[in-house]
């Protein structure tokens, strides 16, 4: 195939983005959506992956203690969680000691009126000798009479695995549907433009252009609606995404992962991934249209 | 002589069951100018898009350019169709481009380089009598003018037959003497013409081959009978009575000498078998 009048066609594909605007407003917006919403799943599993990394390794587990039990009864339980097997360390942790860290961490004002009536329960923090028996090791601590529950970091982990589990499920299957509308919405906006142009595809057939070349333009405006959802998609990640952690890490301490170094990464894969979802909707579109002959494709 | 097209007992029934060629078999040889002649619902349009692929037959061979197209995969059809330039009788220009655009475009759409363009382009619009209308849109220009835009467009890929499906239809008759005269030269220069057209003047006038079709059969070809020239113009007198002098007519108030006409026109017509598209 030459592809010396390949300027010409391609020229015309950006040209049908223009001229079939209000369509192209709403596709770009259901692919920003899509994008947006794949690229936060993304990211999301990402923060989670790098938090259950860090904490994998941090060796503090919290044990809360029941509530209202005299001093002399928290002790006797420390003696018996450090009598257990693996246990390296035992340190007594008071609700006191708890709110002042808390304090430190959040600010001041959310404990203002909690400062008489601390809701916080006492806590013993074990340290581990080996941490491959963990789940035997807070098993056996759990069976101690007076011992309530355990919180460590760990916990947290398993937690937003299982949280990170359900949120990836969930929006596979929204990027799935999602996928399919913006499919949808962009060969009906490419159909659009293509009925308006039925005329030059029928006279394109008939000199003996090749199913190739009278894809083109369509193809090519499917791509540039892609590029365009994938420009804004990036930029609105930039911000919603530092929004976002923004406030996340004021409530829940800890470390994301930098924008700038991920960005770079959500730019390519949202421009191959709308350019590509572009370029099937016109290959999709034209499908019925290539078969038509002659006055079919003019609807006589 | 080679045969350029050749039709061997060809059939052609639609989905809807109208038989619209029935055993056609004829031949056309390279650089013949051939008109087709026929009422409409004859086949006329069937035999076209058979040529052009656009239909497939039900019966029977078809052989363009040497090539058997019969059952062409469709990836060779534009390939095919590179060999042939088609007028239609509405022009099909592409009024937001001009002129010029709407000829390039049949080159830029089989991939010519701009430079081939740049050159050929001019040269056809010349060859066409529309040299300095190229920035013209196609709605500035009369009807005949346009009709050779689109005659300059079925030229311009140096097709080795053109294919005129009534061409003269939509314009008025001193331009349609001037639209079959420049076919008659490119004709001269060795491309294959095929005219399919209704009016029998331009039949009459431009001593040609008539091929007539009639109820999808080839019922007279003037190749192969000299007498049949006669036979079909005068068949195409009373089909197809002038309507420029059946107007005038009614406009003068003398409608008597044609009352016989119109008769026989309307007893046509009824006759006609409806075409299945």
């Amino acid at each position: 195939m030459k592809i010396t009048g390949l300027g010409y066609l391609i020229k015309e594909g950006f040209k049908n983005v223009w001229h079939n605007r209000i369509m192209s407003i709403a596709s770009v917006c259901v692919l920003v959506s899509c994008l947006v919403l794949t690229g936060s799943a993304v990211l999301f599993s990402r923060n989670v992956a790098q938090v259950v990394d860090s904490v994998s390794d941090s060796n503090e587990t919290t044990f809360y203690i029941k509530e209202n039990l005299s001093r002399v009864e928290a002790v006797y339980i420390g003696r018996d969680i450090a009598k257990v097997k693996n246990v390296a360390d035992v340190e007594y942790y008071s609700k006191d000691e708890a709110i002042k860290k808390y304090k430190k961490t959040l600010g001041e004002d959310i404990f203002q009126r909690m400062a008489d009536d601390n809701p916080l329960p006492d806590a013993y923090i074990v340290t581990m000798k080996d941490l491959s028996k963990y789940d035997s090791t807070v098993e056996n601590i759990l069976k101690i009479e007076g011992v309530k529950k355990v919180a460590s970091r760990r916990e947290t982990a398993k937690k937003l695995t299982k949280i990170n589990d359900l949120v990836q499920t969930m929006s596979l299957w929204v990027v799935v549907a999602l996928t399919i509308i913006s499919l949808f919405i962009i060969s009906n906006t490419i159909r659009a433009t293509m009925h308006s142009r039925r005329f030059e595809i029928s006279i394109m057939k008939s000199v003996g252009a090749t199913n190739h070349f009278v894809r083109i333009p369509f193809v090519v405006e499917g791509m540039t609606l892609g590029f365009i959802a994938a420009v804004i998609s990036t930029v609105a990640m930039f911000f919603l995404y530092d929004g976002v952690m923004s406030i996340i890490t004021n409530v829940i301490p800890f470390t994301s992962i930098p924008i700038m170094d991920v960005i770079f990464y959500v730019a390519g894969a949202f421009v191959v991934s709308g350019m590509f979802i572009g370029a099937l909707s016109g290959v999709i579109s034209l499908r019925k249209y290539l078969k038509k002959e002659g006055n079919e494709i003019l609807g006589w | 002589m080679d045969n350029i097209i050749e039709f061997k007992n060809v059939s052609k029934t639609y989905p809807s069951g109208t038989h619209a060629l029935n055993n056609a078999s004829l031949e056309i040889e390279k650089g013949e100018f051939v008109f087709i002649v026929g009422a409409s619902g004859a086949g006329k349009s069937t035999f076209l898009k058979l040529i052009m692929h656009e239909e497939i037959p039900s019966r029977g061979t078809i052989m363009v350019n040497g090539v058997n197209v019969t059952n062409l995969k469709r990836r060779k059809v534009p390939y095919l169709r590179r060999n042939m330039g088609i007028v239609f009788q509405d022009f099909r220009l592409i009024d937001k481009m001009t002129v010029y655009d709407n000829v390039a475009f049949a080159m830029r759409a089989i991939g010519s380089s701009p430079s081939a363009v740049r050159k050929r382009v001019p040269y056809i619009l010349k060859l066409v009598g529309l040299s300095g209308k190229g920035n013209r849109r196609p709605s500035e220009l009369s009807g005949g003018e346009q009709q050779r835009v689109s005659l300059a467009r079925a030229l311009v890929n140096n097709p080795a037959i053109i294919i005129a499906d009534e061409p003269t239809g939509n314009i008025d008759p001193e331009m349609s003497f001037e639209i079959i005269e420049l076919l008659s030269e490119i004709n001269a220069q060795g491309t294959t013409i095929l005219v399919v057209t209704h009016e029998h003047d331009l039949v009459r006038h431009f001593n040609k081959r008539v091929i007539e079709i009639e109820k999808g059969r080839v019922i007279s070809d003037t190749k192969h009978n000299a007498e049949d020239l006669y036979a079909v113009t005068t068949a195409l007198e009373t089909e197809m009575p002038d309507i420029d002098e059946i107007v005038e007519s009614v406009v003068s108030g003398d409608t008597a000498e044609f009352e016989p006409i119109k008769e026989a026109a309307a007893e046509d017509t009824q006759e006609l078998p409806k075409e299945g598209n």
